[in-house]
């Protein structure tokens, strides 16, 4: 599957680039944020301080206008009071408005980003691939069959068709227990996070179409090959010659395909946490619907920073995804569905 | 206009044939028509011989190999015919079968089910095919390939004439884990013995470190070595060479038709050689059947075919390759193109009448095969069997033009007759 030729193309195409190279960076960088989260977090992220809420980030000062009506010299006057709160090195990235740690909140937001992000992307695989093989493969009326299915669940807008699915199914968690915490390597941090679990199954299930198109397209060329041809005439059945002769040759477009579509299933996630489905209160979509009461009062950060999360995961993940499809396949259309 | 065949079955004479096709007819069933790609084909191969099939591109030479392994792809089918192979096993297997017809230890693949025919390629039919350098699988190593087919037939010779075990422990559960953890194979180590065995008997120097490499590290012919070794894997038979040479330079041309037929003489399996090159016929193939339109027009020993052709295709096959001795007279090109199959425009009449020097009027109706001068095997689907031509009943040279609706005349477009 990874032969030798891919690696040296990946390798050149790495050393040529500045792009791999920044994207590669801020993957690696995102995915150990996201794994040691409770190492570095510097609070618990969900621990409320009502004594200082809406804290400024570092580097900022936040001024509020505090006026009042006193009674000088018989005179009713109007005094304004600026009163200037400066950033807290404890919150380097300032606090909510309830007092919760910017920092730490962005830090474990990525953890829900990249488990819903990277199992999503696993489900619509596993049901899109299999799909796509056995139509492309099949041909006929198979392949007319699961086509048209696709291109009926295609046709729906994703992000209606996420939010109808839970709508239907509600919102079901699991909460999966901290390693780090449970080691006793952190304490006072969250013991468990949240996987929204229909949350990973919805974008899945909207995405799964693309995969399927992909790997149909791929099995309806490989079919015609003389090697598949030849497997046949020596007797493999179609399970084996599509688990050895054309799955494996499937594999690069789909790599660089599931690399995209982690990024388009990421602001997907966060989409739907901002309109409120997510099922978790950790996740950067959910933090920039909280925020965005502030924005308008000058508490600009509150919805920013996890609004610069996202952007630099997406961002990070799309390069890696095409410093794959340049090295593996240059043929390949970068498209994804959002 | 097909021209069908009533049911009959004529099962084979002969205990030492080990194929007999009767009547095959394959169809594609495409958007501009029926193509009859391959018309009432019938032709048998015994024990230990070398059957050479020979015709121009388009004559249905490959199609009728797929048919016999059906291997033929939609919207291609086999719509009639017979196909009798003799597997003593099998015929006692289906003896008391009513669906399945059954003589002797002979049994009509055609009417067994379409998975018991498939148990067959491998162990019974093997087939190799012209490009070799497209018949491997790029992203997997050589050897791994053989043993892949080793590993097949193990499976199946456990569990004969079965489907599942072939798919057994090849679910996409496994394929995921053996993609995912490294080092995992899909075949064993025997399996892996085995494929370097069989590169050693194709004659592939340092079989161990070849079987390690990856086709494009192959030569074309060593490629093709391998692709016989491959073949070999379930101790075929029978084996379908499909324009084995075609794809290769000639110097190993001669090293690739050697091997063949050494390995036909060690094992005394059957091979059927696909070719369009009368010179590797005359040098391979002990019987001979010559293709034309979809249709065997001639069929008969190699002394038949090639010193007492009655065919004027055949004629004019062997007129178009130049004589080593007399060198002199100019090669006589058969005049005009293979006609388009299609149905529809598929007139009447002998296919060949139009291109034919000697097209009279009798050529109007459709021949059928009959027998000709010398051995008790000679057979052509020609007037001129029975009769000499004459040249009074000749049909007017421009008659197929005149009556383009009738046979394919000039309306039909496509690769232009000339």
């Amino acid at each position: 599957m990874v032969s030798p030729r891919v690696i040296r193309n990946l390798k050149k195409e790495f050393r040529n680039s500045l792009l791999p190279k920044i994207g590669l960076l801020l993957v690696v960088v995102i995915i150990l944020v996201a794994v040691f989260a409770p190492l570095i977090a510097p609070h618990d992220p969900t621990a409320q301080n009502l004594n200082q809420t809406e804290l400024p980030p570092l580097g900022f000062t936040k001024t509020t206008n505090e006026t009042t009506a006193q009674l000088v010299d018989g005179e009713i006057q109007t005094v304004t009071n600026v009163t200037t709160i400066d950033a807290k090195l404890s919150h380097p990235l300032g606090t909510d408005g309830l007092g919760r740690d910017m920092l730490s909140r962005v830090i474990y937001g990525a953890r829900t980003s990249l488990m819903v992000g990277v199992l999503g992307t696993i489900l619509a695989v596993l049901v899109g691939v299999p799909v796509g093989l056995v139509a492309g493969y099949s041909g006929g009326t198979v392949d007319d069959t699961l086509m048209r299915i696709a291109d009926v669940s295609l046709a729906f807008p994703s992000l209606v068709l996420a939010v109808a699915l839970i709508g239907l199914w509600g919102r079901a968690t699991v909460p999966i227990p901290d390693p780090f915490v449970a080691a006793g390597l952190a304490s006072g941090m969250p013991t468990s996070t949240t996987l929204p679990i229909t949350v990973v199954i919805v974008v899945g299930l909207v995405n799964w179409v693309w995969f399927a198109r992909v790997a149909r397209g791929e099995a309806l060329s490989l079919r015609q090959q003389e090697y598949v041809k030849a497997a046949r005439a020596l007797g493999a059945g179609d399970v084996r010659v599509i688990g050895r002769h054309v799955l494996p040759n499937a594999m690069t477009p789909i790599i660089v395909l599931g690399t995209v579509q982690i990024a388009a299933i990421i602001l997907l996630e966060s989409a739907l946490s901002f309109l409120g489905f997510s099922g978790t209160t950790l996740s950067w979509g959910f933090d920039i619907s909280q925020g965005q009461d502030y924005v308008s009062s000058g508490q600009w950060w509150i919805a920013t920073m996890p609004g610069v999360a996202i952007m630099l995961s997406v961002i990070g993940i799309n390069l890696v995804g095409d410093w794959f499809r340049d090295a593996l396949d240059p043929d390949i259309e970068g498209e994804g569905g959002t | 206009m097909s021209r069908e065949t009533e049911l009959r079955r004529q099962p084979p004479a002969a205990a030492d044939t080990l194929l007999s096709v009767r009547d095959l007819s394959t169809r594609f069933f495409t958007e501009e028509g029926q193509v009859n790609a391959a018309e009432g084909v019938s032709f048998d191969v015994r024990d230990n011989e070398i059957l050479g099939i020979v015709g121009e591109s388009g004559s249905g030479k490959s199609v009728t190999a797929l048919s016999l392994i059906d291997l033929v792809e939609s919207p291609g089918r086999v719509t009639s015919g017979e196909v009798w192979y003799r597997d003593d096993d099998l015929a006692e297997e289906y003896r008391d079968d009513d669906s399945v017809a059954v003589d002797g230890d002979h049994v009509d693949l055609r009417t067994v089910s379409e998975r018991a025919r498939r148990a067959l390629r491998g162990p019974s039919f093997s087939m190799i095919f012209q490009d070799p350098m497209s018949s491997f699988n790029p992203s997997l190593t050589v050897g791994e390939q053989i043993a892949e087919a080793v590993e097949v037939q193990r499976r199946a010779r456990a569990n004969p004439r079965s489907t599942r075990s072939r798919t057994q422990g090849y679910g996409f559960g496994r394929f995921f884990v053996d993609t995912l953890v490294p080092g995992r194979g899909y075949v064993k180590t025997e399996s892996r013995e085995r494929a370097v065995d069989l590169l050693e008997q194709v004659g592939i120097p340092d079989p161990a470190e070849r079987a390690e490499e990856y086709p494009n590290q192959f030569s074309g012919g060593m490629l093709q070595r391998a692709m016989i070794a491959q073949a070999l894997a379930g101790e075929p038979d029978l084996l379908i060479a499909d324009e084995p040479t075609t794809a290769l330079d000639v110097t190993i041309q001669a090293q690739i038709l050697n091997l063949l037929r050494d390995i036909q003489e060690e094992r005394g399996m059957s091979i059927i050689l696909i070719t369009h090159d009368l010179g590797v016929i005359a040098r391979m193939c002990d019987r001979v059947c010559v293709m034309y339109a979809g249709e065997v027009v001639e069929r008969g020993t190699l002394d038949d075919v090639f010193e007492n052709p009655v065919h004027p295709y055949t004629q004019g096959l062997l007129g178009s390759i130049p004589d080593l001795q007399d060198p002199q007279p100019r090669l006589q090109p058969i005049e005009g193109n293979v006609p388009s199959l299609l149905d529809d425009e598929m007139g009447d009449r002998c296919y060949f009448a139009d291109r034919c020097p000697k097209a009279m009027e009798a050529c109007l109706e459709t021949p059928s095969e009959r027998p000709a001068d010398g051995s008790g095997e000679h057979q052509a689907r020609c007037v001129l069997t029975d009769r000499e031509y004459s040249p009074a009943e000749a049909l007017s040279e421009d008659y197929f033009e005149d009556v383009g609706a009738d046979g394919n005349g000039g309306e039909t477009g496509g690769d232009g007759n000339e």
